[in-house]
């Protein structure tokens, strides 16, 4: 029963949640260089504008790619909420994730299909990088379940602070962060027209706002994972966290494919490497 | 009842192919290839239900089987002869020389040993060659009707074809079935010649080439497998698959001894299931006619290399040798994965796929816990049926647009819309929850878990998977918004496609009834626990849960409603593509407008990664490291 | 309810695609003063998209020749309603200097429906954020939100 409850709570808070921290992420971001910037409740408006505009579309398929995408965003946050298998949800995250692809991919446009390929390029990126994390979380629980984590009496950030910043790599990938917003950036920073977007529009496009919404919830979620033990330190981590984000993202350029793929698989095999002997050592 | 079902499965498609052979009538044989398959498909069930069994046919047949090994190495070092291939040759020399030594001086009591005998996972395999195999049977008559008038010949090959299509289901039947060591290794050597001779069957120079490679590679396999026997029996005294099972732990205790046949057996398989550094021939194969690729490449030979892995897993677990299958599995499913990103020819893509994923079995052999063996008994029919759609799509793509190419398949959809859509739920099924491969493969990474080596591998390995399956769907669907034109098609080729694709979905729904019904009475028997506790047709284990209905539940209302919703939209809300305002189109095809108001075709193309997954520059490493492997796994033990 | 949300959120988050139809590039740099930190449009929920199918608001400028008018007209007709489109800058409401030249067609209501026009040459950012208020206000009294 508390398993429903929590899993319609998701459903509802998380992308309410999800839109104010894209909010406050853009209030930030405008701070930094030195503007005013749009109201906190900004993504909001702009997705119900979108929710209002006319359907426009090369292909049905479009459509049925952008729910698909929605629905396996918002599966994988009620799967993180009711304390399921990690690795499940990492899978169901990749259903939302083809499809977007396979959206981008079914228009000819030249902007998309390159949009969709870059998108593909990002998901080999951090899809590893993420196995690698909820493998390493299962090192120290003992499971793969979600659960299991609140088990534990210390913070994993302890154990895994290397594998923390293996996550931060995928989490600046996956929320379409500088320097790896190269399929299409959270701001509207032109680069291939809108990438991996560019097709998708008014309706459509609302839909894929919201399950974007619902994937910084996953991946913050994923975060606080990191410190179980409190819901004060839970909230501090995931805080700063995000700043940092931001931080990275307004400090840093765009950076090549190449240098994503390299770095990325490069930098995340080591630090797990160095992380897993540290844990054996222990 | 049980001796007609066995003779039904192993011999009717031996007398079947016979007749085959001598047959030229088209209607006829279609009937008998339509009529054989319906019955092989009804009396694998009739096994199914019947369960386990042990059974010795009359000592008449140990003898025919005899003469049959010998008959298939003498027919194998003609061709050697002929073709002047030293290795071929010098390889079926030991082996009728072994083979003489051993049948006539080694081996005392002849037709002691049961021929036959069955399990869950013997009787899972000869569902997947009973019905996967026969439904390509069936597609291969549509399709080779096509591939001859294609190729303008005068006489027609197809008795010649379907013989040893025929003929390699009842070896297949055979090599699952078979108890002793013996009948094993007949129906073994079988599959092998089958294989030379369906890969050679266009009798081009290629053709040829390929074949003649397949043949060395098989017949080293062959060899290691004789030895291997032969070993096996020096040690336990017995040729009793079912025997030497039973008695496994008794010899993993006694440790070293044990482990060289179990090295060359399991290398048997590695050669069989086209593992490197013996890829070559798998992706060669696909020269043939593509029911042979499908039949014999993909879901059914090569799953004969996996079998005898997966078989013998309990006997070699806990050894060092185990861990060193898991490493080899791992790394060739992650660089098998790589070749198949960087290439653009969707029957070498299948081919790739079907290596990473058979060593994706392997490594769950190798991972030896019973929560990986059901992995590899899940994987290995999940996969036979996807991957045998997905090589029958390709095969019926390619007729109708004359290339394989999957740059050449973009905008598909408006040219095959159901062929189309088939394939996109093949693609599918391989790659996302909650179907079963993606549950198998839930399984296999989460029983890695805590060896990090192979984790990392198989992170590695999964993220490319997805990569290469997911451009190919998508890129299949990029039309216009137009209504398709319906599409002509064979119904022998129409018939088997719609039946796999929904065999391979509704399989996947009742994965925990298969579960619960075929794998974990096997993996109990030989590992004496039970891996997953069902839940509401959840599997549960301490390390995880995999939610089957809940996400088939709610991933299938988002699937429907969403489809409901693309229903209601009409040609008012389509609009061209954006070319930045410039866009034209030409017979359906979008561009843009150019200079002098000339039509440019818009044309893209996927990254391949050429500098990251190039062929000749991976294949060479990847070689090195798995032959590596191979010799670590044999002298490891000495150290 | 629903409905009312929807146009709150059409006033508050006008997205701009700037097509340049043959402008001296004097109004493009104007328009990208727009979102400098000085200006900072983005306070009002303006972003430059960069795309049609994703815009609200079309900024043209410069002048429509014989040459980029079907490139106007599609640009325009990707964009999904409800949309506005605002002309800037002299060449833009009229044609400009270039009025009489041989290849020009004229203004930008030549071939698309103009909503508002912004005069100057080049327009200051600060009457290009005016006109795309005006703009704004024209679409709350199309959607009967002025009280």
């Amino acid at each position: 029963m508390t398993k429903i409850l929590l899993a319609v709570l998701a459903l509802v808070a998380a992308p309410i949640l999800g839109a104010l921290i894209t909010g406050v992420d853009r209030r930030i971001t405008a701070w930094l260089q030195s503007r005013y910037g749009p109201p906190i409740l900004q993504p909001l408006y702009d997705v119900l504008k979108l929710l209002g505009k006319q359907p426009m579309l090369v292909n049905t398929w479009q459509a049925l790619c952008a729910y698909v995408y929605l629905v396996g965003a918002a599966l994988s946050v009620v799967l993180l909420f009711t304390g399921s298998d990690l690795l499940l949800i990492f899978f169901v995250l990749t259903v939302g994730a083809v499809f977007l692809v396979m959206g981008a991919l079914a228009s000819p446009s030249p902007y998309s299909q390159i949009g969709g390929q870059r998108e593909l390029l990002q998901m080999l990126a951090y899809e590893p990088l993420l196995i690698l994390v909820f493998a390493s979380i299962a090192m120290v629980t003992g499971s793969f379940k979600v659960s299991s984590v609140f088990e534990l009496s210390r913070p994993m950030l302890y154990d895994l602070p290397l594998m923390f910043i293996v996550l931060g790599y995928a989490l600046t990938i996956k929320l379409r962060k500088s320097p790896f917003d190269i399929s299409a950036s959270a701001h509207a920073h032109q680069e291939l027209v809108r990438g991996v977007y560019t097709e998708y529009s008014g309706p459509y496009l609302a839909m894929i706002e919201i399950a974007h919404w619902y994937e910084v919830i996953l991946v913050l979620g994923i975060c606080a994972l990191f410190w179980s033990t409190s819901f004060v330190g839970m909230i501090v981590l995931v805080a700063l966290t995000y700043l940092a984000e931001i931080l990275v993202d307004n400090v840093t350029a765009r950076l090549t494919w190449r240098v994503m793929l390299k770095s990325a698989v490069g930098m995340g095999l080591v630090l797990t490497v160095v992380n897993m002997l540290w844990l054996y050592a222990q | 009842m049980l001796d007609t079902l066995v003779f039904v499965t192993v011999l009717l498609p031996f007398l079947v192919a016979a007749v085959l052979l001598v047959l030229r009538e088209q209607n006829l044989r279609k009937v008998i290839l339509v009529a054989t398959a319906g019955v092989l498909i009804l009396s694998s069930l009739a096994m199914l239900r019947g369960g386990a069994f042990i059974m010795s046919p009359a000592p008449l047949w140990g003898s025919l089987v005899t003469l049959g090994d010998f008959l298939i190495l003498a027919v194998v070092l003609l061709v050697g002869l002929k073709r002047k291939n030293q290795i071929i040759v010098w390889l079926t020399v030991a082996q009728i020389v072994g083979l003489i030594w051993f049948d006539f001086f080694m081996v005392k009591d002849h037709g002691a040993t049961p021929a036959f005998f069955a399990d869950d996972l013997s009787l899972v395999m000869v569902l997947v060659v009973s019905i996967v195999g026969s439904l390509i049977a069936v597609y291969g008559i549509g399709y080779m009707k096509e591939h001859e008038e294609h190729l303008h010949l005068t006489t027609s090959k197809q008795p010649q074809f379907f013989f040893f299509i025929v003929l390699f289901l009842g070896a297949m039947n055979g090599l699952v079935l078979a108890n002793n060591m013996l009948w094993m290794y007949f129906f073994w050597e079988c599959t092998t010649l089958c294989s030379f001779m369906l890969i050679g069957h266009d009798d081009t120079e290629i053709a040829r080439k390929n074949a003649e490679r397949a043949l060395w590679m098989n017949v080293l396999g062959g060899t290691a497998f004789l030895f291997g026997v032969m070993l096996l029996y020096k040690v336990t005294g017995t040729l009793s698959l079912q025997e030497i099972l039973a008695r496994g732990p008794e010899f993993a205790v006694a440790g070293g001894a044990i482990l060289v046949p179990m090295f060359l057996l399991v290398f048997a398989g590695m050669t069989k299931a086209a593992q490197a550094p013996f890829q070559s021939w798998l992706t060669g194969a696909m020269v043939a006619p593509t029911p042979v690729s499908a039949l014999l490449h993909s879901s059914t030979m090569v799953k004969a290399g996996v079998y005898i892995i997966v078989r013998l897993a309990p006997i070699y677990a806990g050894t060092y040798f185990s861990n060193f299958v898991a490493l080899f599995g791992a790394f060739v499913f992650l660089a098998t994965a790589c070749l198949a990103a960087g290439q653009s020819n969707g029957k070498k893509i299948l081919a790739y796929s079907t290596i990473s994923n058979l060593a994706l079995i392997i490594a769950c052999a190798g991972i030896n816990t019973p929560a990986a063996i059901t992995a590899a008994i899940l994987l290995i029919l999940f996969h036979a049926i996807s991957k045998a759609l997905m090589f029958l799509c390709v095969g019926a793509i390619e007729q109708k647009i004359g290339s394989r190419d999957i740059e050449d398949m973009r905008g598909l959809f408006a040219r095959m819309p159901r062929t189309a859509l088939v394939a996109v739920i093949g693609i599918l099924t391989m790659t996302l929850p909650p179907f079963g491969m993606l549950m198998a493969k839930w399984m296999a990474i989460e029983s890695a878990h805590g060896q990090f080596l192979l984790m990392i591998m198989l992170a590695l390995g999964s993220g490319v998977t997805v990569l290469f399956w997911c451009r190919w769907a998508g890129l299949m669907l990029a039309t216009p918004f137009a209504k398709a034109a319906p599409e002509a098609q064979d119904g022998t080729i129409r018939g088997p496609l719609y039946l796999l694709a929904g065999l391979a979905v509704v399989l996947s729904f009742f994965s925990p009834l298969v579960y619960n019904g075929l794998v974990a009475p096997v993996v109990a028997m030989y590992y004496k626990t039970a891996p997953y506790v069902l839940r509401y047709g959840n599997f549960e284990s301490a390390t995880g849960v995999f939610l089957v209905y809940p996400l088939f539940i709610l991933l299938g209302l988002g699937f429907f409603f969403a489809l409901r919703q693309t229903r209601k939209i009409t040609a008012a809300q389509a609009v061209g593509p954006y070319m930045c305002g410039e866009q034209t189109s030409v017979d359906g095809k979008p561009g843009f407008l150019g200079p002098l108001g000339q039509n440019v075709t818009a044309v893209s193309g996927n990254y391949y990664l050429e500098q990251f997954f190039g062929e000749a520059m991976l294949s060479k490493w990847i070689n090195v490291i798995a032959l590596a492997v191979l010799v670590i796994m044999l002298f490891g033990g000495a150290l | 309810m629903l409905g009312n949300l929807i146009n709150q959120g059409r006033i508050k988050s006008p997205w701009v695609v700037h097509f340049d139809c043959g402008s001296c590039n004097g109004c493009d740099i104007e328009v990208l003063a727009c979102l400098t930190p000085l200006y900072d449009i983005e306070r009002f929920g303006i972003l430059n998209i960069g795309n049609p199918k994703h815009a609200d608001v079309l900024l043209v400028t410069g002048t429509v020749n014989q040459r980029n008018k079907h490139v106007l007209k599609n640009i325009y007709d990707q964009m999904p309603t409800p949309k506005a489109v605002i002309a800037i800058g002299a060449c833009g409401c009229s044609g400009g200097v270039f009025r009489e030249a041989y290849n020009v067609v004229g203004g930008v209501d030549k071939v698309i429906p103009v909503d508002v026009y912004v005069p100057g040459c080049p327009a200051r950012p600060e009457a290009i954020i005016d006109g795309v208020v005006a703009a704004l206000e024209k679409v709350k009294k199309l959607l009967g939100m002025t009280a």
